[in-house]
């Protein structure tokens, strides 16, 4: 227990020192602030003491608590905490562990009666600490902001704190990993920069072949259903279009499953960003009261990407990517891309307790 | 001695890296409680790759043997040995006083403890003044003292120096000699790696010298340089060799005088010859016990005995280039 302490204590100290963990505060507490000073009334959107009129746009429409939930989730989280912050968390962490294996450094740490495991991960919560402190700042400041000017005191918005901090320990461990290798501080910032880049290429990927499949079985049904009709009316020169439609929409449809089995797995075993920050808007949805802006109304036909020339219900379409989403319960989401850390983690861990330095 | 009295003793310590590197082949040491033991040789020996594999830094091949009577890699025995690394390296962010706290508390000292044991340090390596500063800011010497506080904070039984006054001016140099004899007084065991042969000398009760990752040499100065302690006797005028004397050597010297060696530092043997010099009409100018020093006891452990060349640095990747001296008492 001294020993936990004092790493603890000695990684306060260290982000004390770093310059980042304090601009990245401060820029915290500047959105936060940026939150608290914009707000929306009967007429339309204020700053300040100004008021702006847009039609459409007011607190009949939108109550102000979810106005602030929507700001929250989507700026917030989305934008600031899990990309700007992120990046500046990495740059700020990604030297904790190659500074603990360099020369003279490690010889220190390593000669007392620790062992290299604990040792190890301890380092690496501390890098965790580093986040948990400022997701925890920007998250608490933004449950007042949504309290005090939204109206509404939600303690679900506080589960963006274990949410980001998990998200952001996806990436790390891949950052402890490569800076047991490398121990380089550039080596360990850039691959996990490529490593997340590569997330988020096989998520799109997912994300566009589940489009292509949904949009594709939707076409698929809508074929199914002229050649049913042309079948019970049984005329001829009804059937062959509609026998070939089918055929064509078949073919397509198994393209596209194939296609999205591939990227599904990929992505099974790689962890889930998006979703993981996902699950914040999903929870709100769920236990907040919290709807989703736009397209409710929205129940035109289009022409859609993967749909065969068919004309898709935009609407439905949608629905049913949702539906899909959704019931990707939270071990999908969360329980795999653990996994996928508690693998790459074992590994550092073991390369960490085996090497000479 | 047996192996549960020393602090140190090692059978076999073996340590070939990957792609062949020999660093150790097969190196013996103890160290007794209550004893400086000075670790010398060239660089690339293996004097710092044998502290590193004590102090768990590194995994050993092969090794036999006990620090402190548990076997090398025993963690929670690291509480009780102090090590100062060469080329340490504090968090910079630390200052002096934190650094040697942090030490304490890594070695499980409780908190009360630990304070008072670094106030006392602090004053020891005379960092008091400096202790509140970051220790990015110190040169190298001082971080050496605070590295070498640091070392000590939890009141080791055992000590591991690796350099310890590297970067250190001939005041702190002194200082840490007294430390370290210090040590000794309280029966504590140190173990000092270090290039400056003329400190070791002057506080070293036994010393090792490594060559190419084995200890070609072991023993006391005096037990070493046994071989080569002798009288030297300057005699005014020219003296022939003494067919009857194997033990002695007559050379001629400057200024029409001649040095008169007798391969021992008996001085009963000493005494008929100097009779026999006066008895001869020789003057004796002086008479002087000599033996090697440590420089030239290390320059020898360097050299092939077979060819007269210096040793290759650093460690061997297959067998040494000659085979290792042996010690001349196999104490080891």
């Amino acid at each position: 227990m001294i020993q936990l302490i004092a790493l603890f204590h000695a990684a306060y100290r260290e982000l004390n020192a770093r310059k980042l963990f304090w601009i990245s505060l401060i820029i915290s507490g500047l959105l936060v602030g940026a939150f608290a000073i914009v707000g929306l009334n009967e007429k339309g959107l204020t700053i300040l003491w100004w008021e702006f009129q847009i039609p459409g746009f007011n607190s009949t429409i939108l109550p102000p608590s979810v106005f602030y939930k929507q700001m929250f989730t989507a700026l917030g989280v989305g934008f600031w905490l899990s990309w700007l912050a992120t990046i500046l968390a990495l740059v700020s962490t990604s030297s904790i562990i190659p500074d603990m294996v360099s020369g003279g450094s490690i010889d220190i740490m390593l000669s007392k009666p620790i062992s290299r495991t604990r040792l190890f991960l301890i380092r690496y919560v501390t890098a965790l600490l580093f986040v948990t402190i400022q997701v925890s700042v920007f998250t608490v400041a933004s449950f007042m902001v949504i309290g005090f000017r939204g109206g509404v005191w939600e303690p679900w918005v506080l589960i963006a704190i274990p949410l980001v901090v998990v998200f952001f320990s996806y990436l790390y461990c891949v950052c402890a990993l490569v800076g047991v290798l490398t121990r380089s501080t550039i080596a360990s910032l850039l691959i996990t920069v490529l490593f997340w880049l590569l997330i988020f290429g096989v998520g799109s990927a997912e994300g566009i072949t589940l489009l292509g499949k949904t949009s594709s079985q939707m076409a698929l049904e809508y074929a199914q259903e002229d050649f049913e009709v042309a079948f019970e009316q049984g005329d001829p020169t009804m059937m062959s279009p509609a026998e070939t439609q089918l055929a064509e929409a078949q073919s397509n449809n198994e393209t596209w499953v194939t296609a999205h089995t591939w990227f599904y797995w990929a992505k099974v075993t790689l962890p889930k960003t998006d979703e993981t920050i996902g699950l914040l808007e999903r929870f709100l949805r769920q236990y907040a009261g919290m709807e989703s802006f736009g397209g409710p109304d929205d129940n035109e036909t289009r022409r859609v990407f993967g749909g065969g020339g068919t004309r898709i219900n935009v609407r439905e379409l949608g629905d049913r990517m949702q539906e899909v989403i959704d019931a990707r319960s939270i071990w999908w989401v969360i329980g795999t891309s653990l996994l996928f850390e508690v693998f790459v983690l074992s590994i550092a861990c073991w390369l960490f307790s085996r090497r000479d330095f | 001695m047996a192996s549960a009295e020393s602090s140190i003793d090692l059978k076999n310590a073996t340590k070939t890296y990957r792609g062949g590197v020999k660093a150790l082949r097969g190196v013996d040491i103890r160290v007794h409680p209550g004893e400086i033991y000075g670790l010398l040789g060239p660089n690339g020996a293996g004097k710092s790759t044998l502290v590193k594999m004590m102090m768990t830094v590194i995994r050993p091949s092969k090794v036999e043997g006990t620090v402190l009577g548990q076997p090398v890699g025993h963690k929670p025995t690291l509480s009780r040995v102090g090590y100062l690394p060469e080329h340490h390296r504090f968090p910079a962010w630390l200052t002096g006083r934190q650094a040697v706290e942090f030490s304490g508390a890594m070695s499980k000292m409780p908190r009360r403890a630990r304070k008072q044991s670094t106030e006392k340090l602090l004053d020891v390596v005379r960092m008091r003044d400096w202790a509140h500063k970051r220790l990015g800011t110190y040169s190298k010497g001082m971080q050496q003292r605070i590295g070498l506080a640091a070392s000590l904070v939890h009141d080791p039984d055992l000590v591991l120096l690796d350099e310890p006054t590297d970067g250190v001016d001939p005041v702190g140099r002194r200082e840490i000699r007294d430390v370290l004899v210090s040590m000794r007084e309280a029966g504590k065991s140190v173990l000092v790696n270090s290039h400056i042969l003329s400190e070791l000398e002057l506080v070293c009760d036994r010393v090792g010298i490594m060559v190419q990752g084995v200890v070609s040499m072991q023993g006391t100065i005096q037990e070493l340089t046994k071989a080569s302690q002798r009288y030297e006797i300057k005699v005014r005028g020219d003296v022939a060799a003494w067919e009857d004397n194997d033990s002695m050597k007559f050379e001629s010297i400057e200024d029409g005088r001649t040095l008169v060696t007798l391969m021992s530092t008996d001085p009963e043997l000493l005494q008929p010859i100097i009779d026999r010099l006066r008895a001869d009409g020789h003057m004796i100018e002086r008479i002087e016990a000599k033996r090697e020093s440590l420089e030239d006891l290390f320059m020898r452990a360097v050299h092939d005995p077979e060819t007269g060349e210096v040793l290759d640095p650093g460690a061997a990747r297959k067998k040494p280039a000659a085979p290792p001296i042996q010690p001349p008492r196999g104490d080891a």
